[in-house]
């Protein structure tokens, strides 16, 4: 399974009233190539995609929030499924894309899953994670994905992905934006999505 | 940090419309955590380590949810990964309430290291910061932290050095 078939999948199921956060990586090219709008925050975050996703989550619970992680960020900082196992926000959903591969490093250096004697599905769910899965092909991915974000319920989903970045984005949807756009135009979007003042243009005491 | 002093903190928080406190319990700031934990008004996220806490405070916060992490300065090292990205590549600040360990006259030999590396740190990461030991100060610090992360758009940090702090056993 390519992670950019996936995503489009996914991209399918969003929708204007969902948030996403990113880590780092070949998603946020190929994400913001299918979804340029602006409820997703492109975050730059080293093993802490999904914990920055809790606290959205937490924040605003009337609202679906997706996380998609890589199984490099999820082994950076395992502990941070304990914490959501134990907030359990019903309206979070984490989709850890696990390429078992550093893809960003020369060489493409294998990551622990690659070992297949750890499962970081059954981490998941021993962290207290009450829907979780392991997903191989897209039509898969796709109906789990739809059962996720829908069962009311936080959820943890690793989608085993081939290596491999998707090239052919038309031009008209590369990301050339630096993080502290990509900040601002999120932040914006959750002004204008809850109708609320984040950062007014004098703050007060 | 007594009952009554922690009281203190809760209250300029709440005057700065803090809506998380995420913290990983030292004994420092023991009544804080405490005092969180038990309001109402408070949603208290206990983690597992700082760098987490850090990207939980920001997520909180980006989305309108205004947050502070409070933690030993030991989580200062910790954090520093998280906050680094947060603070240099998206803007996205983090307001860090601490208690001094290692402060000149600390008890304990592992405390010491603490405080060696925390100004360092902070001084590095360009994270302006307070460090406060009386009484009267606790609230308007409290609230100008959370005030200074709006305006900045950027880490601060308020440190609370003894006599505000229980030191421990």
């Amino acid at each position: 399974m390519k992670r950019y078939e996936l995503l489009k999948e996914l991209a399918k199921l969003v929708t204007d009233q969902d948030l996403v956060i990113t880590s780092i990586g070949g998603v946020k090219p190929e994400w913001y190539s299918l979804m340029p709008g602006n409820g997703t925050m492109f975050a730059d975050l080293l093993g802490c995609a999904t914990p920055f996703s809790l606290g959205v989550a937490l924040n605003l619970p009337h609202r679906r929030v997706i996380a998609l992680d890589t199984d490099g960020g999820m082994l950076f900082n395992l502990g941070a499924l304990c914490t959501v196992g134990k907030e359990a926000p019903p309206n979070l959903t984490i989709i850890v894309l696990d390429n078992e591969r550093y893809e960003g490093v020369v060489g493409s250096p294998a990551t622990h899953t690659a070992s297949g004697r750890m499962d970081l599905e059954r981490i998941a769910a021993a962290a207290g994670i009450s829907s979780t899965g392991t997903v191989k092909t897209t039509e898969n991915f796709a109906a789990l994905a739809a059962t996720m974000l829908s069962d009311g319920q936080t959820g943890l989903m690793v989608a085993k992905i081939e290596p491999g970045i998707f090239r052919d984005v038309p031009p008209d949807r590369v990301k050339e934006s630096d993080g502290i756009e990509d900040k601002y135009r999120f932040m914006r979007h959750i002004e204008q999505l809850e109708k609320i003042s984040i950062r007014p243009r004098y703050a007060r005491e | 940090m007594e009952p009554r002093l922690a009281s203190l903190v809760l209250q300029g928080l709440k005057e700065a419309h803090v809506k998380f406190v995420v913290g990983l319990p030292d004994s420092m700031l023991a009544g804080v955590y405490a005092a969180a934990e038990k309001d109402p008004e408070i949603r208290y996220v206990g983690v597992t380590n700082e760098a987490e806490g850090a990207s939980i405070a920001a997520g909180a916060w980006i989305t309108g949810g205004r947050s502070v992490l409070v933690m030993e300065n030991s989580g200062l090292r910790a954090a520093c990964e998280a906050l680094s990205r947060l603070g240099l590549v998206n803007g996205i600040p983090v307001t860090m309430l601490m208690g001094y360990r290692g402060d000149l006259g600390e008890r304990f030999h592992w405390g010491v290291n603490h405080g060696i590396t925390m100004e360092p740190i902070l001084n590095a990461l360009r994270i302006p910061y307070w460090i406060i030991d009386r009484e009267d100060q606790i609230i308007p610090a409290v609230k100008r932290a959370v005030l200074h992360g709006i305006s900045s758009l950027y880490h601060n940090a308020v440190i609370f050095r003894t006599p505000l702090v229980d030191e421990g056993k």
